[in-house]
């Protein structure tokens, strides 16, 4: 779905250290699409933040957004 | 003669770039602007800088305690690299959310107190922010015959108010009152 994937790779990319390890890989299913955010070992904690603030708040923001989509994105951050 | 940190003239431009961005990104119809605060409130807030919105999609950003501003204020500090204790600093918000909600922390934190001395039982809050803690502190600072701490770890860290001559181990009564704590669709 247009745009989600470069929304959460612009975030990514703000966050970390090494912007040049962030990948995000867009996996389509029927009623979710699932967002795979790579990012270097080093960067982890950026992305998800403490007590996994940071990967709230771009969860929160992918669930306004696929409202106006009408669908549903969910972010899985992989090691 | 300023001593503030963060200025428009120097952050300003990379918030409001960053946030025009992914808000075109997410489809939200809001514009940020970047602005000193208006010396208001400074009892209990004294940012350097405020990111204020508008536009059709500002409900959106206030829906669920302002889940979303908040999003994208904790998202633009750590993009800014700020460190936890200048969080403060830089504040967003929208139709005066902030004001709003800092005179009904102002105005639970009295009421509350009222009942403690009544009761003389302590009174948790819901779980908040260390912010919204901060104010129901500075609320609760000149009200004789009560005090206020904070317990829980993390996420669930709340304001206890106690009948000042009580220690802090009393148990407190169950959670309640006017946060309604963490919400998910």
């Amino acid at each position: 779905m247009a745009g989600m994937k470069e929304l959460v790779e612009d975030i990514a990319k703000a966050l970390v250290d090494i912007p040049e390890q962030v990948s995000v890989r867009e996996v389509q299913g029927e009623q979710v699409t699932v967002l795979e955010l790579r990012v270097a070992p080093s960067d982890l904690g950026k992305v998800i933040g403490k007590q996994g603030r940071t990967a709230r708040s771009i969860r929160t923001l992918l669930g306004a957004a696929g409202m106006k989509l009408n669908r549903r994105f969910t972010l899985e951050i992989l090691e | 003669m300023s001593g503030k940190k963060y200025t428009v003239s120097h952050v300003g431009a990379q918030i409001t770039h960053f946030l025009t961005r992914i808000l075109k990104r997410a489809r939200l119809r809001v514009t940020p602007e970047v602005r000193e605060p208006e010396p208001r409130y400074t009892d209990f807030e004294n940012p350097d800088l405020v990111v204020n919105f508008t536009g059709p999609d500002v409900g959106l950003l206030l829906e669920n305690k302002a889940e979303l501003l908040l999003a994208l204020e904790h998202l633009t500090h750590e993009m800014l690299r700020m460190p936890p204790q200048d969080h403060a600093l830089v504040v967003f918000d929208a139709n005066d959310y902030r004001m709003l909600r800092i005179e009904e922390l102002r105005l639970s934190a009295l009421a509350a107190a009222e009942k403690v001395k009544a009761t003389h039982q302590p009174f948790r809050f819901n779980p908040m922010s260390s912010r919204e803690r901060r104010i129901l502190h500075l609320a609760l600072r000149n009200e004789p015959g009560v005090r206020s701490e904070s317990a829980g770890e993390g996420p669930n860290r709340g304001v206890v108010i106690y009948p000042a001559e009580m220690p802090s181990n009393a148990p407190p009564a169950p959670p309640r009152g006017p946060s309604a704590g963490r919400r998910r669709r």
